[in-house]
């Protein structure tokens, strides 16, 4: 290891990224993926667009509309139409459900005779219309309430929910974000600078001078560490400002895994680097390495608790799932250093990083195959 | 139209050549739609419950006999409530359940028992699933007598199966995806690979070029969607369809032939294919986040709700999603015929004007 030829090599890497451009990589790519998604992906589900149709007009089936129109998950519209035109009106998707108040609704239930309502949802959305048969019950069970229901001997449930207590979609979706992003572009940008001098031809340069291979690979991922370590603090403050997440856990912890994580990114693009002879496939390669664990198994959209089988084995493969659960600690949890496993899985994530490292290290060829 | 035919033949014949980019397309348009289709589950199953119970057990057994698969898996008892919220905070368990001593007394009493619940909201929308279901769960033991019942019925697919959802709009992007970069590579390999200039040499007519290069590819992408509808779709995920199969291929046809046109001004605009990658993700993201692929339009913010009108993939996905699910007639469907033809035709011909300016 000589830092001299290090240093030079670095300041030409640098220099090689800012001339083609690439420097905006690290930034913009991260950046509009958190700022889209972040905004983008809504889980809850509000403006329900509800037809009613009251076939009895009474004082039950006025009070029932009321507690519909006053809830903020439905925007509802009563008409007088035809079950077959509503049933159109869904086909065309200009509603999602539909709620039939049969015509006899007051008299029956005054008299305690089971009436039914008759509720149709498009489930062509399968998990928004779950949720939205949910809401329904909902209100139509606050509407029994009121009519005193003799409710002694009811088990009640005390709820808490710990670490987001609103419920927010952001506090749920934009660290996994973060996650993701830090995966994926320094693991492309690593790809990237070396298939393209395998690409370009350049690599030549490496293969006839004396750099060794170590010197060669240290000073080219120094490069783009350097440069996603910056971009760290800039995915931090928008996620704590843009988003406004709390957070709750050791800043320092936050800054040390996502470091390693980094780390273990880089070694991901170099193994793939060693595969891949041009840019494109880098990048195809990359992506489909990335993304699919990135989503599916880091406990983003599915916790980990809930998964079994091969789901189970294959997320704790992936060295996502230990990043993300550090990262939802310390925005959202806030065990820090005091939780054993937050250690282990940050030991596990620098133990990952390095055997890919030397992994990369040991296949790089420093001759034409 | 000879040559028309021979160029077309001659992009279908190099297409088939490069051994990467036809792994690529079939890769996409079956693995990952596949993958899609079975790996995302947004409905909590088998959510892991964590017990702390401190009653007699007699009641809170029988409750607890109901926290069975697919939703929930066996619950684990924990000593303490201190041990209990320790597993939660390390999320071993998301769903905790707490019987203090006085539960069975306050039931049999009929002194409105309490059960406390502790919940990890880290994923949201699961963890609010999984609330419901323990409310349905004690509405049996409740025992009330509701003078009224809902008769709940979900349209179009019955059993809320994510998976048919999920594989459809997977299907959706990667069209979207891949008809953009292939007509993008098409050109841009030929500047790179230095072959333009004998393009540019060629005594043909530019726009019959361009034509036939596109089309190329829109066979390329047409024969992909065959192949993904018909092996992935119908016969492993048992997608129905409701609707009319040729209503949704010729409006792919269209869709395709609109994305084309994004793809030929990524073409006209980049100098190689690392451009293109970064270009077609930038213009491609804001158009998918516009369509009402993960949030429903109405349910966005006003002004953004005018912009998704400009996104030819917001009338394709509910186009294709009435075809696929809610079976919706012709006549209902030529809104979004109407919406991918207009802004086809708009996108199309802008790329066409913007490559041919390359000649």
């Amino acid at each position: 290891m000589r830092l001299r030829i290090i240093k030079a090599y670095f300041l030409k890497e640098m220099i090689e990224l800012i001339r083609t451009k690439m420097i905006m990589m690290p930034y913009l790519m991260p950046l509009l993926i958190v700022i889209l998604f972040g905004y983008g992906i809504k889980m809850q589900v509000t403006g329900v667009r509800t037809l009613i149709l009251d076939n009895d007009n009474s004082q039950i089936s006025r009070k029932m509309i009321l507690k519909f129109e006053h809830s903020k998950y439905f925007t509802t519209t009563v008409k007088n139409m035809s079950e077959k035109d509503a049933l159109r009106e869904i086909k065309k998707a200009n509603i999602d459900a539909i709620i039939i108040i049969p015509s006899s609704f007051e008299k029956n239930s005054l008299k305690g005779i089971k009436t039914e309502i008759g509720v149709f949802i498009d489930a062509s959305f399968p998990s928004r219309s779950t949720t939205i048969s949910n809401y329904i019950q909902g209100v139509v069970m606050d509407l029994a309430n009121d009519f005193n229901i003799n409710s002694s001997g009811m088990i009640n449930i005390n709820t808490r929910n710990l670490f987001n207590q609103a419920l927010r979609d952001e506090e749920m979706i934009v660290p996994g974000l973060i996650g993701m992003v830090l995966l994926i572009s320094p693991a492309i940008l690593t790809a990237l600078i070396i298939a393209k001098e395998k690409e370009e031809g350049t690599i030549f340069n490496f293969y006839s001078s004396p750099v060794s291979k170590g010197e060669f690979l240290v000073a080219k991922l120094s490069a783009i560490f350097f440069l996603v370590s910056i971009a760290i603090f800039v995915i931090f403050l928008v996620a704590s400002y843009l988003f406004d997440l709390p957070f709750r856990g050791s800043f320092f912890l936050f800054w040390l895994a996502s470091e390693f994580y980094v780390f273990t990114a880089l070694g991901f693009g170099l193994l793939v680097s060693i595969i891949a002879s041009s840019q494109i496939v880098a990048i195809i390669v990359t992506l489909m390495l990335t993304i699919i664990p990135a989503f599916m198994y880091s406990g983003m959209i599915m916790p980990i608790s809930s998964m079994s089988g091969d789901a189970f084995i294959t997320a704790h493969i992936y060295p996502v799932m230990y990043y993300n659960h550090i990262i939802y600690d310390t925005f959202l949890i806030g065990q820090g250093f005091n939780s054993p496993t937050n250690i282990s899985y940050l030991l596990l994530l620098f133990g990952y990083g390095i055997v890919l490292f030397l992994l990369g290290l040991l296949f790089l060829k420093k001759e034409i195959k | 139209m000879k040559i028309f035919i021979t160029i077309l033949l001659k992009e279908l014949i190099s297409f088939f050549r490069s051994f990467g980019l036809v792994i690529l397309v079939i890769y996409f348009f079956t693995a990952e739609v596949y993958v899609a289709a079975n790996g995302m589950e947004i409905e909590a199953k088998n959510v892991a419950v964590g017990v702390v119970d401190k009653s007699a057990g007699g009641m809170s057994k029988k409750i607890l006999s109901n926290l069975h698969s697919p939703e929930f898996q066996t619950p684990k008892f924990y000593k303490s409530q201190k041990e209990l919220s320790d597993a939660i905070y390390n999320k071993n368990i998301m769903v905790g359940m707490i019987f203090d001593e006085q539960f069975e007394k306050d039931y049999y009493k009929k002194l409105n028992p309490t059960i406390n619940i502790l919940i990890d909201s880290t994923t949201a929308s699961q963890s609010l699933m999984a609330i419901g279901y323990i409310q349905n769960i004690l509405m049996k033991f409740n025992n009330l007598e509701l003078p009224v019942a809902l008769k709940m019925h979900k349209l179009f697919n019955q059993n809320a199966d994510t998976g048919l959802f999920m594989g459809v709009s997977e299907l959706l992007s990667v069209i979207t995806l891949l008809t953009t970069i292939l007509t993008a590579i098409a050109f841009v390999k030929e500047k790179e690979s230095g072959t333009w200039d004998i393009m540019l040499l060629m005594p043909v007519n530019p726009k019959i070029i361009i034509l036939a290069k596109s089309l190329s590819q829109i066979i390329i992408i047409m024969i992909g969607v065959v192949l993904s509808v018909g092996l992935i779709l119908f016969q492993s995920l048992d997608v129905p369809i409701n609707g009319n199969l040729l209503h949704f291929f010729i409006l792919t046809f269209f869709y395709v032939a609109t994305t084309a046109g994004i793809g030929l001004f990524i073409a006209a605009v980049s100098k190689n294919i690392m451009q293109i990658s970064q270009l077609s993700i930038v213009i491609m993201m804001p158009i998918i986040f516009l369509s009402g692929a993960w949030t429903p339009i109405y349910a966005m913010h006003p002004l953004l709700q005018y912009l998704s009108a400009l996104s030819p993939l917001s009338y394709y996905i509910e186009g294709c999603e009435s075809i696929f699910f809610r079976g919706t007639s012709f006549v209902d469907l030529l809104p979004y015929f109407g919406g991918v033809l207009i802004l086809g035709v708009i996108l199309y011909w802008y790329g066409f004007r913007k490559i041919g300016k390359l000649f």
